[in-house]
C-alpha cells in the first residue's frame, strides 16, 4: 500500500502539475488565449457555453467539498496527503471554470444566481448524496462516489468536450486538458486505494454496489439532460460556419463526428464509453456493476 | 503577470483579497522557492553528520512539528466546508496542500535520519499539550465554529510554528534549515489570511472579540507548554525561550487580544 501511495505524494504532484503541465499557464490556459469572439457575441453559443460551464463549476464544487472533507476520514497519512493535493486540484478547477463564466460575461454579482438557475438538478442530487456520506466520514463510500463514480464518469465527458473544442476554442480546450490530467491521478488513486480497502473489508462490497447503483443514475441522467438542452451539434456547426469560425468538421471522439452527430448519437456514444470503462474500473476494485434504477 | 506581489498591493481591497487567495497567486508564490528542491531541500554534501544526542533531539522535535502539521492539514481541510465564500475555500485549499507538503517533508527528513516507523515515533514522542491543542482545533471545526477555528489554526497555531521554525532554521543543520525555511514562507501567507479574515470579522461584529479572548486564554497555556518542551529539546537558552514566547504572544496580540 505504501509503495503505491509513493506515486501519489506531494513531491510527485508538484513536479507533474504545478511544475509540469500547468507551468506558464494562467487560470489553466496560455495567458494570451481568449474565448472566441463568436462564442461571446452569439447569444445561442454563449448561453450554451455558460450552461456547460455552470455544470463544471457545480461538479467541481462538489469534488472540492468531498475531497477536503475526506482528509479527516482517511485511514492513513499518505492518503491524507494525496487528498490534500486533490483538494487543491479541485479548488483550481472551481477557480478556472468560475473564471470562464466571468470571461463569458457573467457579472460577478450574478454569478451565484446564474449557477443556481442553470445547475442540473440531477448533478445537485448527486452532490447531496455524496456529501451526506462524506459528512458521516465514510471514507470508502466517499472515495467511490468521488474518485470512481463522479470523476470516472466525468473524465469521458471532459475528453469528449476537449475533442470538440481542440480546434474551435483553444483556451477552453487547454483548461480541459489540465483538468483531465488531474482527474487521471484522482481516478488512479481511487481505484488503487479502494481496491485494497475492499479486499481488506469485503463486508463493504454490497453497500458500495448499492451506492454505485444509486449514484450512477444521477450522473447518467445529468449527461442525458445536458445533451437534450440547448442547440444540437449541427446547429452549433451552422452558427460557427456562418460566423467564419475555424472548421470543426474533423473533430471526432470514439469514432463519432462531433459536429454532425445528433444528440441521441452523442449520448449513446458517451453512455457506451462511460459504462464500458466504468464496468472495467469497478471490476478492478472488486465491485460488480449494478444497473441504475430510476428513483 | 497580474498576481506579482508589487502589483497586487495597488489593487482595491476586494480585488486584492480575490487575487491573494487564488490558486494562481499560490502557484506563482511557491514556484519561486520550491523549484529545484526534492522533499523541501537540495543536496547538501557539506551537511555534518549529527551525533546521537543531536539526532535524537531533532527526531523528537520533528515528531512534534508533525503533530502540529497534521493538525493544520486536517484543520485546513475541514475549514473548507465552513468557509463563507469561494475565495476563502480556494485559499484554504492552497493551505491544505501546503500543510500536506510540510508533513511530507518533515516525515521524509525523519526517514533520512533513520526513523523507519514514522507513525510510531510520532505517537511515542508527541507532546500531550500539542495533541490536546489538535483535538481542540478539530472539535471547533466539527462544531462549525468558523471564526474560532480560523483563530486557533491561522493565528495561534501558525504564529507558534512561525516563531519556532524561524528560530530553529537559524541553528539547524543545513538540510533541516532549508526544509524549515520553506515552511516558514508558507506560514506567512497563512497568518495573513487569518489576520485579514479575523480583522474583518471583528470589525463587523465586535462581540466576536469576547469569544476569541476566552479561547486564547485556553489555548495559550497549551501553546506555551509545548513551546517550552520543544525549545528545551533545541537547547534554547532561558533568554531565547522568553524571546520566542514573546514573539508568539505579540503575533496574537496584533489582533487586539492583549
Amino acid at each position: 500500500m505504501t509503495d503505491f501511495l509513493k506515486g501519489y505524494d506531494i513531491q510527485y504532484w508538484l513536479e507533474s502539475a504545478p511544475q509540469g503541465y500547468l507551468l506558464d499557464t494562467e487560470y489553466g490556459h496560455d495567458p494570451d488565449a481568449r474565448e472566441p469572439e463568436l462564442v461571446l457575441s452569439d447569444p445561442v453559443l454563449r448561453e450554451q457555453a455558460v450552461r456547460t460551464t455552470v455544470q463544471l463549476v457545480v461538479g467541481e464544487r462538489c469534488a472540492l467539498a468531498a475531497s477536503s472533507g475526506l482528509i479527516n476520514a482517511a485511514p492513513d497519512e499518505p492518503s491524507r496527503r494525496f487528498l490534500a493535493t486533490q483538494t487543491l486540484d479541485e479548488a483550481r478547477h472551481v477557480e478556472v471554470f468560475t473564471h470562464r463564466l466571468l470571461d463569458l460575461g457573467v457579472k460577478s454579482s450574478e454569478l451565484e444566481s446564474t449557477i443556481a438557475d442553470m445547475a442540473n438538478p440531477n448533478l445537485v442530487k448527486f452532490a447531496e448524496l455524496l456529501l451526506e456520506r462524506v459528512d458521516k466520514k465514510d471514507f470508502v463510500a466517499g472515495v467511490v462516489g468521488q474518485n470512481v463514480i463522479l470523476e470516472g464518469m466525468a473524465f469521458h465527458v471532459f475528453e469528449m468536450m476537449y475533442a470538440a473544442n481542440r480546434d474551435a476554442n483553444r483556451k477552453f480546450a487547454q483548461t480541459l486538458a489540465g483538468t483531465i490530467a488531474d482527474e487521471r491521478r484522482h481516478v488512479g488513486f481511487g481505484e488503487n486505494r479502494i481496491g485494497s480497502l475492499i479486499r481488506e473489508n469485503p463486508d463493504r462490497k454490497a453497500d458500495v454496489e448499492r451506492l454505485q447503483q444509486e449514484m450512477s443514475y444521477y450522473m447518467l441522467a445529468t449527461f442525458g439532460s445536458q445533451f437534450r438542452q440547448g442547440p444540437t451539434p449541427q446547429e452549433v456547426g451552422e452558427i460557427m460556419q456562418r460566423g467564419g469560425a475555424p472548421a470543426t468538421s474533423s473533430a471526432e471522439w470514439k469514432g463519432v463526428k462531433l459536429s454532425g452527430a445528433d444528440p441521441e448519437e452523442l449520448e449513446a456514444a458517451l453512455a457506451d464509453t462511460i459504462l464500458r470503462e466504468f464496468k472495467v474500473r469497478l471490476e478492478r476494485i472488486g465491485i460488480h456493476y449494478q444497473t441504475p434504477h430510476r428513483p | 503577470m497580474s498576481s506579482e506581489l508589487g502589483e497586487v498591493h495597488g489593487l482595491p481591497p476586494e480585488a486584492f483579497r480575490e487575487q491573494v487567495r487564488s490558486f494562481q497567486f499560490w502557484f506563482d508564490a511557491v514556484q519561486g522557492y520550491l523549484e529545484g528542491q526534492e522533499y523541501g531541500h537540495r543536496d547538501h554534501p557539506e551537511a555534518p553528520a549529527l551525533d546521537e544526542d543531536e539526532r535524537e533531539r531533532l527526531i523528537t522535535v520533528l515528531c512534534n512539528y508533525c503533530v502540529g502539521e497534521t493538525a493544520a492539514l486536517e484543520g485546513a481541510g475541514g475549514l473548507i466546508r465552513l468557509a463563507p465564500n469561494r475565495e476563502a475555500k480556494v485559499f484554504l485549499s492552497t493551505q491544505t496542500v501546503d500543510e500536506g507538503r510540510h508533513l511530507e517533508v518533515l516525515t521524509h527528513r525523519m526517514r533520512e535520519l533513520g526513523v523507519d516507523d514514522v507513525e510510531a515515533a510520532i505517537a511515542r514522542r508527541a507532546n500531550p499539550s500539542l495533541v490536546r491543542f489538535k483535538q481542540r482545533l478539530l472539535d471547533l471545526i466539527e462544531r462549525g465554529h468558523w471564526t474560532s477555528a480560523v483563530f486557533a489554526q491561522n493565528v495561534v497555531l501558525e504564529a507558534m510554528e512561525f516563531a519556532v521554525f524561524r528560530r530553529h532554521a537559524q541553528v539547524a543543520d543545513p538540510i533541516t534549515a532549508e526544509v524549515l525555511a520553506g515552511i516558514v514562507k508558507d506560514e506567512r501567507r497563512h497568518i495573513g489570511f487569518g489576520e485579514n479574515t479575523l480583522g474583518r470579522a471583528l470589525r463587523d461584529a465586535p462581540a466576536v472579540g469576547l469569544e476569541l479572548r476566552a479561547l486564547r486564554r485556553e489555548l495559550d497555556s497549551l501553546v506555551l507548554t509545548s513551546l517550552e518542551h520543544t525549545l528545551s529539546d533545541l537547547h534554547a537558552s532561558t533568554q531565547e525561550k522568553t524571546d520566542l514566547s514573546r514573539d508568539y504572544l505579540q503575533a496574537v496580540t496584533r489582533l487586539g487580544f492583549a
